[in-house]
């Protein structure tokens, strides 16, 4: 089959991906926030006391389906990047809450989490297949094997020697130099479209309970900003 | 004498989901009384460049270890829609959760369809599971963990 060739409205314009890292200087970052700046709007992103202390109803992610053209395309994609394993691909079956519409799922595995990811195919009654809008999810991530800084730069590395371009990244998703872009989480992190351009990072080191703690006792987010 | 090969760096797991919606607080009251997530932090265009950049801001809320699990990513400027993803899959911490969940589903009057969305979907033996939609209709299925 051919894909469509489409560019979701949300996606990184190869020109500001250009500019994106300059994210990691924090007076790019002032410059950019200088209009919440002098009308007295801005604050900190650390409104919130972020470290999380009480455990919820859920335990992790278990799996994410997303929409893409071409199966093998697509698999080939996760195979080659993220060493994802191929677990299955089914024949076609019925669309779970679309009357008259199908499915084709190929289930992927990475080494710690089996079918984490599944590649659905969809077609509409005619057996057309859809065109991922891009516009559901703004990114799903994987955590690296490892889940260290110098492994998220490792993996950027063997990409890019493996011919895959990155949309953003390696930053680290908080504000200290020389990597931090001015976000939240602590997640060293690098991001790459996959073919339907949905955007998937490939992480490590997020803050924890236990790192938070280290790192900020019992003060609130507030009295940190 | 050749240098070793060095081992690649491979994807261990899913980490975290970043999902649009179209009402930050509708959906953030939504995820908070169905499964107790921990808002965790809030980048706004007011306190984050790339926010700023890209017209969005983003609710990061986690399962209680991980600074973020899910995300809630409003565009100020773009529609989303249903369109690039079918579900996303949260693994209930245990059985008295897992009947939890249902429970607060059923008093918030939320509609629940039992079994996995997607029919092809590996089930273990006894393995429950069931399946809702967010404000945003987005496919959200519950299952239960089992360990070993």
């Amino acid at each position: 089959m051919t894909a469509v060739a489409y560019v979701p409205p949300n996606a990184l314009p190869p020109l500001l991906q250009k500019f994106a890292p300059l994210l990691k200087r924090k007076w790019f970052r002032e410059f950019v926030l200088l209009p919440p700046t002098l009308t007295r709007r801005r604050f900190s992103n650390k409104t919130e006391d972020y470290g999380v202390f009480k455990p919820s109803q859920i335990d992790h992610i278990g799996q994410v389906s997303i929409y893409v053209q071409d199966i093998d395309r697509s698999r080939c994609w996760y195979e080659q990047l993220g060493s994802l394993r191929h677990s299955r691909t089914c024949e076609q079956e019925s669309h779970p809450s679309k009357p008259g519409w199908s499915i084709r799922c190929c289930y992927m595995s990475a080494v710690a989490h089996d079918e984490c990811l599944v590649l659905v195919e969809e077609r509409d009654p005619d057996g057309k297949i859809t065109v991922p809008s891009g516009m559901s999810f703004f990114h799903t991530a994987f955590e690296l094997e490892g889940n260290r800084l110098e492994d998220v730069f490792a993996f950027a590395d063997q990409a890019k020697k493996a011919g895959f371009a990155r949309n953003y990244g390696p930053v680290r998703h908080n504000s200290e130099p020389p990597l931090g872009d001015g976000e939240t989480g602590g997640n060293v992190a690098c991001y790459f479209y996959d073919p339907d351009y949905n955007n998937i990072e490939f992480c490590g080191a997020m803050d924890t309970i236990e790192n938070y703690r280290a790192r900020y006792g019992e003060t609130k987010g507030s009295a940190r900003a | 004498m050749n240098a070793p090969l060095k081992k690649p760096i491979i994807a261990a797991k899913l980490q975290h989901h970043v999902i649009y919606v179209s009402d930050l607080s509708r959906s953030k009251d939504f995820y908070v009384k169905l499964f107790d997530l921990q808002f965790s932090a809030l980048n706004h265009p007011d306190s984050s460049a790339a926010m700023r950049l890209s017209n969005q801001e983003m609710h990061f809320f986690s399962f209680g270890f991980y600074h973020h699990d899910l995300c809630l990513v409003k565009h100020h400027k773009l529609k989303m829609d249903n369109n690039s993803m079918l579900h996303f899959t949260l693994v209930a911490r245990d059985k008295a959760a897992f009947d939890g969940i249902r429970a607060r589903a059923a008093a918030m009057g939320i509609p629940v369809r039992d079994g996995r969305v997607i029919a092809s979907a590996k089930r273990s033996p006894g393995q429950r599971a069931f399946c809702l939609q967010d404000p945003d209709k987005h496919w959200i299925e519950i299952i239960e963990e089992q360990r070993q």
